[in-house]
């Protein structure tokens, strides 16, 4: 599996992603003359602006990564060459995904600290109303990455049955969009007016829909970085766990199928 | 070279049209009404779907475009420029809404709180919006001592005023609160007590535009103040409170004349009291519909 995860990262460098990254990075210089226009909370703002930029580039990479991986490689016809080593296909699929997640990783950790450095130099402009909490910003940041690693899952998983990248990158973002919003769309439905109303039948179809997608508000912890309050240790531990449920799930599903599927 | 003259050509073609039409785009973008500017918003419960993980982006943005607006109609109306004044039935119902995606946003408060006392007077909105936000910003003394001025000096709450400034205390370790609550208390002394407020809040902001709202607002309550102290001499002397603040001007009490800076005039109200025909406000204040924050 070692020799897979090494060629997918060589292959992520050879196609000049991370150079694209840095080019993106560059948007980290504006953020605080950006976060200036702020009345009280620039560095607060500097914080937001720097979290989004995260999470924009990370999704953007998940679903690009994640979907035209694979798909690229039978196009390409390389899985055939691939296939035909010792190694069985569902440790070529799990080889390929931690590849990513490396990448991803390794992104996260170059974007982090361009962030960080962002936010330090809001901090000499005006100073914010609670003192930044460092550790409270790199947390939040890894769990993002977390969250893009879940959806790099759910690409793949796709891929494994697509024959196009069409419904890998769509599917992603759908369900990307859609894991967002299950819990809002969860706590909105426990409300009693919102229960009297709405059939039983939506509600469950609902319900279903929640446990079935990722949740991925939960790792949504901005809030906890921008104005520096305290996590949850317990939900963190929980999330962490639950990220790691899911994606053993969705990868073990994705084995299933790529194993089945037929290469012509 | 014939493979190269259409792209040639075509490249020719695209700067020549881009370079007419640049400047003349650039200046109807630029008279464009700020109303067209402000544009359309979908409605929060929308965006509290589309922004996904991007709240606090998308509910900071909306403060932006609020503070950006109300900028751009101040710098005209500061200018002598006639323009409608601002929709502010509109700024506090985005406003509302931007706390409803971040309910930490401190500039939305603190915006929200700038205009709806002094411009519209809904100051049980701007409390309820400070009441919504310390339930949030638990660390912040600010919010109620924002609260504890608008029930003191607008609401004429004292006894709600002294519990906001007695928790601003709390939060802050700061007496300051605390002795400005008892002040307040007393009824009296509130222009003294307004132009503290207005010369701290002055001297924090950092958004031009409102800077110059709090200077503008700051030199007519120093007015006002000369008007009062004026007022208390002729009273002193004469036994009588003045008619007129001609009175005091020709008994020399009152020199230079008052100026309002919102263009109005000063005048005193049969019980003595200072007003002025601007309302404190460059163009009366509008209405203001009643947005409600969901809990």
């Amino acid at each position: 599996m070692a020799t897979i995860i090494h060629i997918t990262l060589k292959g992520i460098f050879r196609d000049r992603v991370f150079q694209g990254i840095m080019v993106l990075a560059v948007l980290f210089l504006f953020i605080p003359s950006a976060a200036s226009l702020s009345m009280r909370q620039m560095t607060e703002l500097t914080t937001t602006l720097s979290l989004s930029l995260i999470s924009f580039i990370m999704l953007l990479l998940a679903v690009f990564l994640g979907a035209t991986s694979i798909w690229k490689d039978i196009e390409r016809r390389y899985t055939f060459s691939v296939l035909s080593l010792p190694i069985s296909r569902t440790t070529y699929l799990w080889g390929r995904f931690f590849g990513i997640a490396l990448f991803m990783l390794m992104t996260t950790v170059f974007l982090g600290a361009m962030a960080l450095i962002a936010i330090k130099a809001a901090t000499f402009g005006y100073p914010p109303s609670r003192p930044v909490v460092w550790s409270t910003i790199i947390v939040t940041i890894l769990f993002d990455a977390l969250k893009y690693i879940l959806v790099v899952a759910v690409a793949m998983l796709l891929a494994t049955v697509s024959t196009s990248f069409f419904l890998p990158v769509f599917g992603a973002i759908s369900v990307f969009l859609a894991g967002t919003a299950t819990q809002p769309v969860y706590d909105y439905l426990q409300t009693p007016s919102v229960q009297a109303a709405v059939s039983v039948i939506v509600r469950k179809a609902a319900e279903t829909l929640y446990y079935l997608l990722p949740n991925l508000s939960g790792f949504d912890l901005k809030v906890h970085a921008i104005y520096s309050i305290p996590f949850n240790v317990q939900g963190l531990i929980l999330t962490s766990i639950y990220f790691a449920g899911y994606t053993l799930i969705i990868l073990s599903i994705g084995s299933f199928l790529f194993a089945w599927r037929e290469m012509k | 070279m014939s493979v190269l003259q259409r792209p040639v050509t075509a490249l020719l073609v695209g700067l020549l049209a881009y370079g007419v039409v640049l400047g003349p785009f650039t200046a109807y973008m630029k008279q464009k009404p700020i109303e067209e500017k402000f544009g359309y918003l979908p409605s929060i419960n929308v965006l509290r779907y589309v922004s996904v993980d991007h709240k606090e982006l998308v509910g900071a943005s909306l403060v932006m475009k609020v503070i950006m607006y109300f900028g751009g109609v101040a710098e005209k109306q500061q200018a002598n420029v006639i323009v409608q004044p601002p929709d502010y039935a509109r700024m506090s119902g985005i406003l509302h809404g931007a706390v409803q995606l971040d309910p930490y946003n401190m500039d939305a408060y603190y915006f929200a709180q700038s205009f709806l006392t002094w411009e519209v007077k809904q100051y049980q909105m701007a409390n309820n919006l400070l009441d919504y936000g310390m339930k949030y910003r638990t660390w912040d003394w600010m919010l109620p001592f924002f609260a504890g001025f608008n029930s003191a000096y607008f609401l004429k709450d004292y006894k709600q005023a002294a519990e906001y400034f007695k928790r601003a205390g709390e939060i802050n370790g700061n007496e300051l609160n605390i002795s400005l609550a008892g002040r307040y208390m007393q009824a009296s002394g509130q222009t003294e007590l307004a132009i503290a407020y207005l010369g701290a809040m002055e001297k924090s902001e950092r958004n031009q535009a409102v800077k110059k709202n709090y200077q503008i607002r700051l030199k007519a309550f120093n007015e006002v103040r000369r008007i009062e102290l004026a007022r208390d001499r002729y009273k002193n002397t004469e036994g009588v409170l003045p008619v007129t603040l001609d009175t005091l001007v020709r008994s020399g009490l009152l020199s230079p004349p008052p100026s309002d800076p919102y263009g109005g005039q000063f005048f005193l109200e049969p019980d003595g009291k200072v007003a002025t025909t601007s309302k404190f406000t460059f163009a009366g204040a509008g209405n203001v519909s009643t947005p409600k924050v969901s809990k």
